[in-house]
């Protein structure tokens, strides 16, 4: 298996930011053909696509909808709500989608939207997105001035409204319930759940929360039919995925494949792998909130069965290649760092737990750390595990754990040794995180204990 | 009455509740007080949604891209999370630091240019990832970090 | 007005018991209807849905891989629940959230408050590690600040679960407490550091679970264990919440809240909470005074202040006025009445309130707001000032779905001031509905539970909305409570203890000499009316706390007490009689015992002591039934009509004698504001903020412009206190 594009084809070779160059390869027939069916039977198609969900939790897309209520049935209106937040750390895929075939995600947007009988859609956008945005309404612009969203989209009696809200910069808005705090107009917390935004979601109305690439995959899913788009793949891994790769490989960028694709013949065949005559040592294959990846482990198939089996998650698809010159305590830090900042406050163990991870890790590096410390980060990373009312607190202990449990005798070595091993030539080496910059929000100055 | 609190109720109108606008009013007021929020910011996006100065701010603060402190002119963001720190924006944010004469989370003297570190931009194959003034600049080599700056003080 | 709702019972499972319990109710309250406690900091279920934020409930749930946050739970037929009493797993759970809880947290108990009733204190003492793990530097933020000058806020103590903050955004709706920031740099803050000034913002304080939020007129006042709690009933306003006053050596140290749900849930104005300084005020008078010469007092004793008392009124035989202040208990009015009318042989009385007997067929509790579908608020009298807890059962009827709807001038429909009457006619069944009462009246009379609130001075004791409400009942089928809202604490049982002895009360003479004025307590001294009626009068009989102005002329002044001080009854706006008991001793007799030992003069025997009969928390009395005479025949109160803006005075909530002798609540007083219509503004080219002269004729007024959208043009609002000289029509022009 190699490079199979299907939400990326033809976007090499044609400018499909433009409506009639999307409509040239086919672009808004199946938004026709949607329109042209049952809403029931649209949804069947998804089901039997078994596409699951593009963000990170991989929940079966058509399950998802079909758990909102049937328009008729619902005293409320029913929004759909586009997840295009993207933040997690190494991923940059969701950009790629919207900067180069804008008008297949939007067409997946209306179809969507269409499908759980909604007439209001709001696209959750990433605030640092700036071209992005300007792309994604100019295209919505196109679109509207050619009938398919806005008033009575086609001729079909239905009407559709989209708006593009931008977010401001917080990672946890990329949680779906403190994505719909946020787009309410508060702080971007996210909710306990139940009820789930299917049941009361935005404006406590029943609300279909999907990525950008999930609903990218609509628009095919409708013009092949599901059961063709469940061929593709894997068992349990339906379709193509755009992988987003990043790190120490010669070639980063996006890729789609099919899934089940090795994590291998992304790193060499199409990345090319490490660059400098550097050695593999790790990968991380889902975002830097799944556990990681030894290099022996860099057969692994990208799906969901696969990666669940070697101890991690294909999250959202990024792989962050890590070479020899780096240090794992370093990554510990560094990752620990960023949830620290990005914990939103909200519950107890994300928001004194990380900060405390943070604490112990620069301890270990700095050569300071007793050998009960570093049982100690294990435990409050067992601590935080499970506890904590979103999954952002389990985002930073899972990691931080697998590089100590894969990586012990590194850590091992600090402790030992009074200090770093790498003395000083870690890729890592004194990365300043946003955390520790005088930051304006941070008024009141955070203890982070700096080294000797 | 003042534009600002025009706009602001376009942008409610948006929304089936207005609290929605509260992110984009501030983003306005953001521009519209040269890049930062004041006091006074919050009181005129409190005004025009009928919400209160505390809570504005209470929003504000938790956003990154809103600047609760005086900012300069341009923005510098270099990106350090784990993909662009692998290939090198540690050396980057240096050579920014070295060019501009500021550390990170500072702004020039002249009130030009304010740098800081950021987290993972979205641009982690293409690393380092610098925005500037909000437009990625991707990849970015600490050789670069020159001209950049150059580009700043001529572009201005 | 209280739907029953049949509620299902399922059979749930906790700890290996089980019980039935209705489903949906909260786990946290299942788990202790079986003795079993699950502990809780963000928790309270008064500030809305849960948020499961703090995680300190969490447990195991069958089924279910893993731990929950109980808090968030609801009984469901077959959960299996297990607490850390019985779940290895939740136990290490509930641990590791209290290790985290106190990492940051300093372990200053000693020297904190809360010490002693604290539930970070007790939760740790019971479940919490023997030593900590933790060998960083704590979190530090700067001392203790003042978030107002009723409350300090030590940033450090804080544990984040977001009481406070969400009674700001969710009870009260003030919007002015919040947290900023995001993550471990999360803190709790108002704006710019402006003070925290909102009318319910002393309740943070007894939210909170830690010592973070405590009171400045508390701090370091006294230990748990060296006080006494006494339950009571708040006499500053007609609500009637009932408290719990702390005394400690004989004095008050705080007042908290003593929960009835059905009156207040608990909940607080700072006026009930912070003004009991005023027992204290340096002005307070101790002993009788007699004025000796043409300007001075003498302090005399009891007897002799009896014997000139009873002098002046003999000589001025039945030519004697009296004028309430609304703040008596019943025992103390009724004793009064008896002096007046069968010792004196007078009839002439000011009340502060009169009322309507009728409106009992359609007395409800308060909480029953919560439950109505429309709520109609009609007066000119903001509702927040005048009976505040009343502002808060409406925002929860509307948070509940509820159509809330004010008419007044700055209201959600503007009518004009004065015309609450004319909104109650319009809205009766074939009235003629003007278009901007269009919407509301399909609204109220569509509606199956009404609640009408009537918030102004009222001739007629409340019959408009009476007269409204009973042709809502029969014509429209609703269910209608009607809240009208008393000018004073008690005016209501003053009104009916005048009552209790017969119809017939005549208005005092318009002009010319009187013989006695009796003035009882220093809200009645504060009158406009009565320092007029002073004036006319030969002999002025006053009881008083505080020394002041208008006890200058006064002949005899007896010395007053406080709610805090006095045995007796208050009966609340909905009617329900409650006991207020003595918190405190005072220095002398108190009034019921004065106006007792005066009355024996007099031949009338009114028994000294007060016989409350109310229970710790009052039930609220069966509604009558009634029939009301349609229609009112009482015409509109019209207001004065002539060039300029209609003036509407305010009567602010911190106000008062009491108030006023309290120095951390000066900054509650009303600023020196007026508030004006948007485009009486833009005409003017006044902008927010401005300084602007308020004129009528003669008297000019410097106040800042408040610009309102929503008051109705034509309109001016200030706080009675600045517009004392005003008419009711006046100028407004930019100064300078
Ligand atoms: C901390 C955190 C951050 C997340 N960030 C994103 C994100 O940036 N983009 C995204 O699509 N999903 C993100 N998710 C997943 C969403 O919660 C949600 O599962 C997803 O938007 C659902 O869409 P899907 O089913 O199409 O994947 C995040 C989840 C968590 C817990
Ligand atoms: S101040 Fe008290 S009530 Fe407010 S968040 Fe902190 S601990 Fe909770
Ligand atoms: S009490 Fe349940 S999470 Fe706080």
């Amino acid at each position: 298996m190699a490079l199979r594009e299907l939400l990326l084809k033809d976007a090499d070779t044609r400018d499909l930011t433009q409506l009639a160059e999307y409509e040239a390869v086919g672009g808004y027939r199946s938004l026709r053909k949607a329109l042209g069916m049952e809403r029931q039977a649209v949804l069947e198609e998804l089901l039997a696509a078994d596409v699951r969900g593009r963000g990170g939790a991989g929940f079966p897309m058509g399950r998802k909808a079909s758990f909102l209520p049937k328009p008729e049935d619902s005293a409320k209106p029913i929004y759909l709500v586009v997840n295009a937040d993207e933040s997690e750390p190494g991923t940059f895929k969701d950009r790629e989608i919207m900067l180069r075939v804008p008008h297949l995600f939007i067409e997946g947007v209306f179809i969507a939207a269409h499908t759980i009988g909604s007439s209001q859609a709001f696209i959750y956008l990433r605030g640092e997105y700036l071209t992005e945005y300007e792309v994604i309404v100019a295209a919505l612009e196109e679109a509207r001035e050619a009938g398919y969203v806005g008033k009575d989209v086609l001729g079909s009696g239905w009407d559709l409204t989209v708006v593009v809200h931008r977010g401001a910069g917080a990672y946890i808005c990329g949680e779906e319930t403190g994505l719909l705090e946020s787009l309410e107009g508060n702080r971007g917390q996210p909710r306990t759940k139940p009820p789930f935004p299917a049941v009361s979601g935005l404006y406590a109305s029943p609300t279909l929360i999907n990525n950008v690439e999930t609903l990218a995959t609509v628009p095919k899913i409708v013009e092949m039919g599901g059961a063709a788009y469940a061929a593709l793949g894997v068992e349990n891994s339906a379709g193509t995925r755009v992988f987003s790769l990043s790190g120490n490989v010669a070639n980063g960028g996006n890729y789609e494949l099919e899934l089940g694709t090795s994590l291998r013949e992304l790193i060499y065949d199409l990345g090319g792998g490490i660059p400098g005559g550097r050695e593999l040592k790790a990968v991380i294959p889902g975002g830097s909130s799944v556990p990681v990846l030894t290099a022996a482990e860099v057969d692994t198939p990208l799906d969901f069965d696969s990666m669940a089996q070697a101890g991690t998650m294909l999250g959202s698809g990024a792989v962050i290649v890590i070479d020899d010159r780096c240090c794992m305590v370093q990554l510990g830090l560094r990752v620990a760092q960023f949830y620290m900042h990005e914990s939103c406050g909200k519950c107890t163990p994300c928001r004194e737990g990380t900060r405390w991870m943070v604490q112990l890790l620069r301890k270990i590096e700095d050569g300071e750390a007793t050998q009960g410390e570093l049982d100690v980060l294990l435990n409050v990373c067992d601590r935080i595990l499970g506890h904590c009312l979103c999954p952002l607190g389990d985002a930073a202990a899972m990691p931080v754990a697998s590089y100590v449990a894969k990586f012990r005798d590194e850590y091992q070595r600090h402790i030992d040794e009074g200090g770093c091993p790498f003395g000083g030539e870690s890729s890592l080496q004194g990365v300043l995180a946003p955390v520790d910059q005088h930051h304006a929000h941070v008024r009141a100055e955070i203890e982070v204990p700096v080294g000797p | 009455m003042s534009a600002l609190y025009d706009r602001i109720q376009e942008l409610a109108a948006e929304y089936p509740e207005s609290r929605s606008a509260v992110m984009p009013a501030l983003r306005l007021a953001q521009e519209e007080h040269g890049g930062w929020l004041p006091p006074e910011a919050f009181r005129e996006v409190g005004e025009a949604l009928e919400l209160t100065p505390a809570y504005c701010k209470a929003v504000a603060s938790f956003y990154d891209m809103f600047q609760l402190e005086p900012v300069g002119r341009h923005m510098v963001e270099v990106c350090t999370n784990v993909s662009c720190a692998l290939v090198g924006a540690q050396q980057v944010l240096e050579a920014f630091e070295r060019e501009l004469g500021v550390h990170a989370g500072e702004t020039t003297e002249d009130g030009e240019v304010t740098l800081r570190t950021v987290e993972c931009a979205g641009g982690c194959g293409w690393g380092t990832v610098v925005a500037v003034d909000h437009r990625y600049r991707e990849p970015v080599r600490p050789e670069d970090v020159p001209a950049i700056v150059r580009g700043l003080h001529d572009g201005a | 007005m209280s739907a029953q709702r049949e509620a299902e019972l399922v059979t749930v499972t906790i700890d290996g018991q089980e019980i039935q319990a209705p489903k949906g109710r909260g786990m946290v309250e299942t788990a202790a209807a079986l003795g079993i406690e699950i502990p809780v900091f963000c928790y309270e279920p008064r500030l809305g849905p849960p948020v499961g934020a703090c995680r300190m409930c969490l447990c195991e749930v069958e089924g279910l891989p893993k731990l929950q946050a109980a808090c968030t739970l609801t009984a469901t037929d077959g959960l299996v629940l297990r607490t850390a009493a019985t779940s290895e797993k939740a136990s290490d759970g509930q641990n590791a959230i209290l290790e985290f809880i106190l990492l940051n947290h300093p372990l200053d108990c000693p020297d904190c408050d809360k010490g002693g009733e604290c539930p970070l204190q007790d939760l740790t003492f019971r479940f919490g590690p023997g030593s900590t793990r933790m060998h960083f530097p704590k979190r530090t933020f700067d001392k203790p600040i003042p978030i107002s000058p009723l409350i300090a806020l030590d940033r450090e103590r804080c544990i984040l679960c977001y009481r406070c903050t969400r009674f700001s955004e969710n009870v009260s709706e003030d919007g002015q407490l919040v947290a900023v920031n995001r993550g471990a740099s999360s803190m709790i803050a108002t704006f710019e550091d402006e003070p925290y000034r909102a009318h319910f913002s002393g309740n943070v304080v007894e939210l909170c679970p830690v010592g973070a939020l405590t009171s400045t007129t508390y701090r370091f006042r006294a230990r748990p264990w060296e006080i006494q709690n006494v339950p009571t009933v708040c006499g500053l306003c007609p609500v009637g919440c009932n408290v719990w006053a702390t005394t400690r050596e004989g004095k008050v140290a705080r007042v908290l809240s003593r929960n009835h749900p059905e009156i207040h849930e608990g909940w607080l104005c700072d006026k009930g909470r912070f003004a009991y300084d005023h027992l204290r005020a340096p002005d307070r008078i101790r002993a009788p005074l007699v004025r000796v010469r043409r300007r001075g007092f003498e302090e005399v004793s009891h007897e002799e202040a009896l014997a000139a008392a009873e002098t002046g009124l003999r000589e001025a035989g039945s030519d004697v006025v009296v004028a309430f202040s609304g703040g008596e208990t019943g025992e103390q009015a009724r004793a009064l009445a008896r002096l007046v009318r069968e010792g004196l042989g007078s009839d002439a009385a000011l009340l502060p309130d009169d009322w309507e007997p009728g409106l009992a067929a359609f007395r409800a509790p308060l909480s029953a707001i919560r439950e109505a579908d429309v709520c109609l608020v009609l007066g000119d009298d903001p509702v927040l000032e005048r009976a505040p807890v009343v502002d808060l059962w409406l925002r929860a009827a509307r948070r509940e779905g509820a159509a809330v709807v004010a008419a007044n001038a700055a209201g959600d429909i503007q009518v004009a001031p004065g015309s609450a009457p004319q909104v109650c006619a319009a809205l009766r069944s074939g009235a003629d509905v003007p278009p901007e009462l269009k919407e509301t009246a399909e609204r109220v009379r569509g509606a199956a539970r009404v609640a009408l609130i009537w918030s102004e001075d009222d001739p007629t004791g409340g019959r408009h909305v009476g007269a409204l409400a009973s042709d809502l009942a029969e014509t429209a089928g609703a269910q209608v409570a009607v809240y009208a809202l008393p000018r004073t604490p008690n005016g209501r049982g003053v009104a009916e203890a005048w009552r209790a002895l017969g119809e017939g009360r005549s208005d005092p003479p318009a002009e010319g000499e009187i013989g006695a004025l009796i003035v009882s307590g220093d809200e009645a001294a504060a009158d406009p009316r009565v320092a007029e009626l002073a004036g006319r009068a030969r002999f002025v009989l006053t009881t008083a706390m505080f020394q002041n102005d208008v006890t200058a002329w006064s002949h005899v002044v007896l010395p007053g007490t406080s709610y805090l001080e006095r045995e007796g009854t208050f009966v609340n706006l909905e009617g329900r009689p409650q006991r207020l008991r003595r918190a405190v001793v005072p220095a002398g007799p108190d009034e019921l015992e004065w106006v007792a030992r005066l009355a024996e003069r007099f031949g009338v025997a009114v028994d000294p002591w007060a016989a409350p009969s109310a229970a710790e928390q009052a039930e609220l009395p069966p509604g009558d039934e009634f029939a009301w005479t349609q229609p009112d025949p009482q015409a509109a109160t019209g207001r004065a009509a002539g060039p300029g803006l209609e003036l509407v005075r305010v009567r602010a909530l911190f106000s008062g004698a009491a108030v006023e002798r309290v120095p951390q609540l000066q900054f509650q007083r009303p600023p020196g504001e007026v508030e004006l219509a948007w485009e009486d503004a833009a005409t003017r080219e006044i902008a927010q903020g401005e300084t602007v002269r308020v004129t009528s004729n003669g008297t000019t007024k410097e106040l800042r412009a408040r610009l309102n959208r929503r008051l109705r043009a034509g309109v001016v609002r200030v706080a009675a206190e600045h517009a004392v000289g005003l008419d009711d029509r006046v100028q407004v022009e930019k100064a300078g």
